[in-house]
């Protein structure tokens, strides 16, 4: 007794207690939701056998249910666009801020921690107030646009079948924007100085500087925000039911807000849990392209 | 023999701080020139500005005859080699060096022959694919050395190269540099706080004191001559004694105020009862008997390597001399040395010139 006391102590059976704190937690909170869910695809759930775990086996019927309802190419496609649109908007953007902080002109600092605002609030929040700045009538989006005389005619970017996905895309891309910037200073900041010196002296203009030295040495950060991009662009979920709820008719639904709809709107928990499942799979092969990408890491 | 580098009246502000004051230096070509100075004075940035890395705030700077106001380093053909290596972490040893040759449009067949001609000369022909983290000390600072020669630059600049490998790799690495640069002919420009690297490496020594020129000339020339305190402290190891004295009426010899009345001849007459800084090197005090001795001096320590012995005085302040002799004095005893008028160095107190 006493020596499994010792161990726990200063032995191994201290290490073993930390591991097994973090084991239990993440197989209890996150393990197990996720085998439940995968289960739950493949059975035939109703009102009825919502409390139980023994259910009807369904085989694939689920998932031939999901990808014959009408939607479910439109979905799929939306998903697509908002996906890549948003992650390529936060990305480049977020890349040029990052390189424009980096000229460590007076206040850059600051200026930049005050991006974080957007970081900070609520997607709920982000949501209602790009609700207000894309609103038809009185927003101040189309007021600019007006003014600029880039357009004349007024544009319903929420209720328009043509701009509804995209009025959650700007959204979505100011909300990701300050986390992209933040991760890609960090990348930017441990670059050493003298390599561009030395990358000058060797004969490098700006732009072969930039992409001789600063791209392949900021691979294993760019491998990282873009593959949390992707997870945090496919959770996606408050800037749904702020600004289309989806519509109209389902022109500016993803995979994510349509899995919640599915569940807790038409209580078809099967369907909802397939579409996750389908989600999930799409994400595990990004990670393992991400990590297999990042195991030749070369860091001097 | 003409000027690859010239520098004329140099001036750099870092805001309110000066840091190079009105330097001119004018550097030949095929020469290797080596700057030296404490930390902070300005020898970093004359090299940084020669560059182009720095701007300077004024004066006019020319290499191989092209002034250089508004050219970008990258125009300049100068190669420089980093304190820290500066290697491309994510390039292999090939890739780093061949990094200029691809920038020019040097087609590949020709760069990799180039890169394998450049490694033989630096030793590095059977580390060519290997990453930079997968080298030594100083393995990297060959390839460093050998990204610069690759391009056959107008000048070769060095910022402390040898400062981060030992000891043994630094005496060895000091010849290499040397004989490289007489093999290529080419015209070089070090940095280093160490005066036995400039000492011993340099045709031509430059030392600096808070942005200004305070001598330049050849090594052994700053050894004899120096023209003020500061040189004279700052080249020679061990450092030169100071001690003050005054210049007896005839004006021939100068007395030392370590003891009564220790009196020192010169080779030189000097203006009488003026008092002054004597400078005695450690090398030039030698042990000698009662009878032909100037000096006779306290011991306090006596430390010998061997080949050398090391002796500190019991006076105020404290002498050191160098004795190649070995010697059986203890701390306590008395020693008696001389040392020949010629190497007796004087400075003004105040201005601490030479006299």
């Amino acid at each position: 007794m006493s020596r499994i006391l010792n161990s726990m102590r200063d032995g191994v059976g201290f290490d073993l207690i930390l591991v097994g704190a973090a084991m239990v937690f993440l197989v209890a909170l996150a393990g197990l939701p996720l085998v439940y869910n995968v289960v739950m695809s493949f059975q035939q759930v109703d009102m009825f056998t919502l409390g139980s775990l023994v259910r009807p086996f369904a085989g694939f019927t689920n998932y031939v249910a999901v990808v014959q309802q009408p939607e479910f190419w439109l979905v799929t496609k939306n998903t697509l666009i908002f996906v890549f649109a948003s992650m390529a908007g936060q990305f480049i953007i977020g890349f040029a801020l990052a390189l424009f902080f980096a000229q460590n002109f007076p206040g850059a600092a600051t200026i930049r921690g005050l991006f974080l605002v957007s970081w900070v609030m609520p997607g709920l929040v982000v949501g209602g107030i790009w609700s207000f700045i894309l609103a038809g009538d009185y927003g101040v989006l189309n007021a600019i646009l007006k003014g600029l005389g880039l357009t004349q005619a007024t544009i319903f970017w929420k209720s328009d079948p043509n701009f509804s996905l995209w009025s959650v895309v700007i959204a979505n891309i100011w909300l990701g924007l300050a986390f992209n910037m933040l991760l890609l200073s960090v990348g930017l900041a441990a670059i050493p100085r003298d390599l561009y010196e030395a990358a000058e002296l060797d004969g490098a203009n700006a732009f072969q500087r930039f992409w001789t030295i600063t791209l392949p040495m900021m691979r294993p950060t760019i491998g990282a925000v873009l593959s949390l991009g992707l997870i945090g662009t496919l959770q996606q979920f408050d800037l749904f039911p702020a600004l289309t709820e989806g519509g109209p008719a389902n022109t500016s639904n993803v995979a994510g807000y349509w899995a919640w709809q599915m569940s807790f709107q038409l209580y078809d928990f099967a369907k909802g849990a397939t579409i996750s499942v389908m989600m999930f799979v799409l994400v595990l092969f990004a990670s393992v392209v991400y990590v297999r990408s990042t195991r030749h890491e070369v860091r001097g | 023999m003409t000027t690859q580098i010239e520098l004329s009246n140099i001036d750099k502000h870092y805001g309110a701080f000066h840091a190079l004051k009105n330097v001119s230096l004018s550097i030949a070509k095929g020469s290797f020139v080596a700057l030296v100075g404490p930390s902070g004075c300005g020898k970093s940035t004359l090299l940084r500005s020669i560059a182009g890395l720095e701007t300077i705030t004024s004066g006019t700077l020319r290499i191989a005859g092209e002034t250089m106001t508004g050219v970008p380093p990258r125009k300049r053909d100068v190669a420089m080699v980093f304190q820290s290596y500066a290697l491309y972490p994510h390039m292999t040893v090939e890739e780093n060096l061949t990094y200029s040759l691809r920038l020019h449009g040097v087609n590949k067949a020709e760069a990799r022959q180039k890169a394998a001609e450049v490694a033989a000369t630096t030793g590095l022909s059977a580390l060519l694919k290997r990453y930079p983290r997968e080298l030594s000390g100083g393995q990297r600072q060959r390839v460093a050395m050998g990204r610069a020669i690759i391009r056959n630059p107008k000048a070769f600049l060095f910022d402390e190269p040898l400062s981060n490998l030992d000891a043994a790799l630094r005496v060895h690495m000091r010849k290499e540099i040397r004989a490289l640069h007489d093999r290529l002919g080419a015209t070089s420009v070090y940095v280093t706080h160490d005066q036995i690297e400039a000492m011993t490496m340099a045709d031509h020594v430059v030392v600096m004191r808070d942005g200004v020129i305070e001598q330049q000339g050849s090594p052994l020339d700053l050894y004899d001559r120096p023209v003020s305190k500061f040189v004279a402290g700052f080249i020679g190891s061990p450092a030169m004694n100071f001690v003050p004295g005054t210049i007896a009426p005839d004006g021939r010899s100068v007395a030392l105020e370590i003891a009564d009345s220790l009196s020192l001849p010169l080779s030189r007459t000097v203006e009488p009862g003026r008092s002054v800084i004597v400078g005695l090197r450690p090398e030039h005090l030698v042990v000698t008997d009662a009878e032909t001795a100037t000096l006779r001096l306290p011991v306090s320590v006596v430390e010998s390597t061997g080949s050398m012995t090391y002796v500190t005085t019991n006076t105020t302040p404290e002498l050191t001399v160098v004795e190649s002799r070995r010697m059986n004095t203890r701390a306590g005893d008395n020693i008696d040395v001389s040392i020949s008028p010629e190497h007796v160095h004087l400075f003004d107190p105040a201005t601490e010139r030479a006299v």
